[in-house]
This record gives structure tokens, sequence and C-alpha cells, in this order.
């Protein structure tokens, strides 16, 4: 077994009065798949927040590659971690060059980016994530899977080793979702990265992740390998509902899993 | 989306201000010929000094009132990630006029009221901010109702001081509330410069931090932003801007919404283009609407912020209706 890269100690996060995280323990190893899973308010996006210190945590600590989160400067935490929030509204025009480029900002001096160096990561990256043609257009005008995928390149082109992605295929068709996904674990396999995945889907669990992190309440309640993790009593614990075995996937029953979510 | 490299903007938006200040330099009550200026002879070349003297400060104090509302417009509507904002519809403006008013009561030295105005627009700022804070978030439609309950307050404020006012005072007080250029000298153009370079020089820092605030407040601080520092410098700089441009010239309405706009339109979303450009175009409108406003019903004068308003109010519905 790898030494852990990410490892959270009775983490504790709170918005306002009521507590998001409530001494959570996880251990990431780097390379892994990871999918954050549980039920609405069991404390998924807070984890990958105050991973990417977009929030304070309120207690416990992090460790990232053996020290402490917090001893590192915020730059130097954004040249290795990478967040994709869930939903991003756009209110001013921007380029989908210009948005790749605020990937390269924690690079940049006084967060300015835009060297000849820093374009051609930009443009490396959109062409991993095949956004290259949308370069010039205005990001608020794309459709839902082009905007997923300009902001997946820009995680990339931000070259960090860990990417926090907060359901990343939420409200997307069968098709974009399917074409999310190719690109994702491509890139994952080109540049070995650490990726954490919240997801309230078990079916994008089972098909995307090599270990799950099961949540509620703000703790893990499991951790570990999928297919340890990802049993019947495990998820009806999560979820709060019973869980059967059919096939290769898991249901609610009455649920029916989609054809080949299984296999990517 | 962006028609011209950021040098090539500047100088066309600084010779946009340059040809307007020489137009409204000569227009007014009575026709300042610049022919006669410069040649200076005889009785022509006198009266044109004259006039220069009186005008010259007036013309600069506009230039220098309107790049302070502009630019904290444009700050603010970037760090907010919100098109509505505004100093004079998020409540600041008022702020700092009850602030320079309680001071003008009070009898302090008229020197001391930009400092009375820039703590009135703090204070207003963080209040308004407050209100429209949700689970942690600053909500728009809940911003815009904070900025109409501390603007209906802020008017209640002034209105009771008006009326309690007697003579010069209730001048003061009248002036605090409409707005007006008329009063300017050339101590008031030197006592305010200052505020306009800090503010102007803080921003620039800013601009490109508030660049990424374009995508929200939490993915900048996932790309290494302090967020909370950023947040608190550029408030205070606007803050401070609109202090500094009510306590010399009362509250003069959207040019802080209307300008940044314009510009935004023209030369793209980059800050560190459109907070400079903003403070040349603020600068030109303020200018052009004095004109406008001495020289339409001369020698009587319209307010100049029915003006910025007449300009403001249509672009404001157009906004609300475009906004889901």
């Amino acid at each position: 077994m790898t030494a852990a890269l990410i490892e959270a100690r009775s983490l504790s996060a709170r918005y306002g009065p009521s507590p998001a995280l409530d001494g959570l323990d996880a251990s990431i190893p780097a390379g892994d798949v990871v999918a954050v899973l549980g039920e609405n308010g069991s404390g998924k996006s807070t984890l990958l927040k105050v991973l990417a210190r977009v929030l304070a945590p309120s207690g416990g600590e992090i460790l990232f590659d053996g020290r402490p989160l917090s001893d590192f400067p915020r730059r130097a935490t954004a040249r290795r971690i990478a967040y994709v929030p869930q939903s991003v509204d756009l209110v001013f025009p921007i380029r989908c060059l210009d948005l790749v480029l605020q990937g390269r900002a924690p690079y940049g001096n006084g967060f300015v980016a835009e060297s000849p160096e820093d374009r051609d990561r930009a443009r490396e990256a959109m062409r991993a994530c095949d956004v290259e043609a949308l370069a010039d257009r205005d990001a608020k005008a794309l459709s839902g899977g082009e905007r997923r995928r300009v902001f997946l390149a820009r995680a990339l082109a931000q070259e960090a080793e860990v990417w926090l992605l907060d359901e990343p295929t939420a409200g997307l068709d069968p098709r974009h979702r399917l074409e999310f996904l190719e690109t994702l674990w491509r890139v994952h396999r080109e540049r070995r990265t650490t990726v954490l995945v919240v997801t309230h889907e078990i079916g994008l669990a089972v098909a995307l992740a090599s270990s799950v992190l099961l949540l509620k309440a703000g703790r893990a309640i499991a951790r570990g390998a999928r297919a340890d993790v990802l049993t019947a009593e495990n998820l009806g614990r999560a979820f709060g509902t019973p869980f059967e075995r059919r096939g290769t996937g898991f249901g609610v029953r009455s649920e029916v899993l989609p054809a080949g979510s299984s296999e990517l | 989306m962006k028609a011209l490299g950021r040098g090539p903007a500047l100088a066309a938006g600084a010779l946009l201000l340059a040809a307007v200040l020489a137009a409204a330099f000569s227009v007014g009550g009575v026709h300042l010929s610049l022919f006669d200026l410069v040649r200076g002879d005889g009785e022509a070349g006198q009266t044109a000094r004259m006039l220069a003297a009186l005008r010259l400060p007036r013309v600069l104090l506009a230039a220098l009132v309107g790049a302070c509302l502009a630019l904290a417009g444009a700050a603010l509507q970037a760090l907010l990630k919100n098109p509505l904002a505004d100093p004079f519809l998020l409540g600041t403006s008022g702020g700092a006029a009850v602030g320079a008013a309680g001071a003008a009561l009070l009898g302090a030295s008229p020197l001391a009221s930009p400092a009375f105005a820039f703590a009135g627009a703090t204070a207003a700022s963080l209040g308004v901010a407050a209100l429209a804070r949700r689970g942690g978030r600053l909500d728009l439609e809940r911003l815009l109702l904070a900025g109409l309950i501390a603007n209906a307050f802020f008017s209640a404020l002034l209105l009771a001081a008006f009326s309690l006012a007697s003579g010069e005072a209730s001048r003061t007080m009248l002036f605090w509330m409409m707005g007006s250029l008329s009063d300017a000298t050339p101590g008031k153009v030197a006592a305010l410069s200052p505020y306009v370079l800090a503010g102007l020089v803080v921003l620039l820092g800013a601009a490109a931090r508030l660049n990424l605030f374009a995508v929200g407040e939490e993915s900048a601080a996932a790309l290494g932003v302090d967020t909370e520092r950023t947040k608190r410098v550029v408030f205070l700089a606007a803050s401070l801007l609109t202090g500094a441009a009510v306590a010399f010239a009362g509250v003069i309405g959207f040019v802080g919404l209307l300008v940044p706009h314009g510009v935004r339109a023209v030369a793209g979303n980059d800050q560190r283009a459109l907070l400079p450009l903003s403070a040349l175009a603020g600068a030109a409108l303020l200018v052009a609407a004095d004109a406008v406003s001495r020289a339409a019903l001369a020698p009587a004068e319209l307010p100049i912020g029915a003006i910025t308003a007449a300009l403001g109010a249509p672009l404001f519905a157009w906004l609300l209706l475009r906004t889901p």
C-alpha cells in the first residue's frame, strides 16, 4: 500500500452554527480515483472545499504530503490541488481561453498569467479536453457539457497532482456524461493525478472509482477499496434506504441503473 | 470580444477625455474661446482668463468625481460578480452623504468632511454586506434590497437633518442630497486628487485578483487568492473613492453603474483595462453631463444628478430585464 497523499484527521467544518463535517477521518493514496459518496447534506462538498482551502476547517487537521496543509502558502497549494466547483454562474463575458488561463494564475507574478508558456499550457489542456475549438467563444454561451470540459481543462492547465471535482456530471444528459467521463479517465491515466469525485450517484462511483469514501452526517462510515465499501449494508446505512445487489451494480429497489454504467 | 490592446485602448480613452475636457471648458452660460485664452491679448484675452479661472476648477472637479464613482462601481461589480453593483444603489453614497452632512452639522472643518464621508461610506458598505449575507455568501437579490433599505434610511436621516438645519446649513444639506459641482474651488480639486490616485493605485494592484473573482469567490480562493483580504481591500478602496467624491460633490447617482457597462461592452472584462478605462470614461461622462447642466437652461442650472439619473435609470431598467 502506498503512503497517503492526503490524510484527514478528525476533520470538522461548519457553515454558521450547523456542522457540515464532524470528525471525519480519511486517507487518500496518490494516484487513486476516489468517489466521495453520500446522501445530500452528508458533507461531501464541504470536504472538497476544505481540501481546496476555500473553507477553513473548524477542527482537526489535514496532512498533505506529510505536512499540515495550512503550512503551505495558498498559492503553493493551488499549484498542487485543483478544484472544479459544482456549478458556476458566469455573469460577465469571458473567453474560454482566458478561463483556462486562470489555471495558470497560481504560477504567474501577481496572479497574471499570459506568458507564451502559459498560453501553450492552456492550449494543450484545451486540446486534451476536446475544447480547443471553443477557445475564442464566450464561456457564458456554452452548453453544460462543454462548460464542464472547459473547467476540466482549467484544472489540467493548473498542472496540479490532485483534482477535486464536485458533482462533475450533474445535469448532463447520458451522451455528454459519457463524453465527460471518458475525457476525465483519459487525462487521469495520462497524468496519473489523484482524483476525488463527489457524487451521490452510486453508478458513477462504480464506473469510475478505485476506492470509495462513504459519508454520513459529516463522518466517514466506510472507506477503502470499491468492492469492500460498496456493500448493500454500507449503502443502506449511508442512504437510509434498502439496497440490493443486482448484477455488477447496486440499485435501490425499483431503481434501474443505466445500461453500461459499470463499464466505462 | 476585445477589439483593442490595453495600451491603445487607454490612449484612446485619454484622448476622449481630453476632447471632452476642452469642449466642456468652452461651453457654459458664456462661451469661452480657447483661441482667445491661448492668444491672450487685449480685452478678449482678459475675459477669457477670468472665465477660465472660474471654470477650470469646476471642470476638473467633475472629472475627478466622475473618475472616483466609475472606479468604485467597476471594482464593486467585479468583486461582487454583479452588474447591478454601484455605490449609489448599494447605499455607499448615501452613507457618505450622512457622514459628511453630520460633520457639517457638528461644525467640523470642510477639510475634514472626506474623512467623515469615508467613515459613513464604510459603515454603509459593511451594513449592506451584512444584511445581504446568507449562508456565508452575498446574495444578489438581497444585496439590492439591502441597498434599497440603506438608501431609504439615509434619506430619512438627511431629510431630518435638512428640516432641523436653518439658513446656510439647510443649503448645505440640500447640496449633499442633490449633488452639485457648483462650489468647485482649486482647493477642493487639490484635496480630491490624492484620493483618486490612491484608489486607482490600490485597485490596479488588485485587478489581476479581481479577474479571478469573475468565476466566483470560491474559485478565486482555490486558485490561491486570499479572498478575504482582497474583499477588504477593494471594499475599503471603493468606500474611500465614494466618500471622497460625495464629500466634494454630494450624491451623484448612476455614474458607477453606467460607465463600467459601456467600457465592458467596448473593451471586455479584463479588470486591468476595465478599471483605468472606467476612470477615464467616468471623468469624461461627468464633465460632459456637467457641461449640459450648465448650458442647457443657462443662466439657470440643471442639477447634475438629474442628468446622470436620466441616463442611468433606463440602463438600470434594461439590466433588470436582462438579469434572470
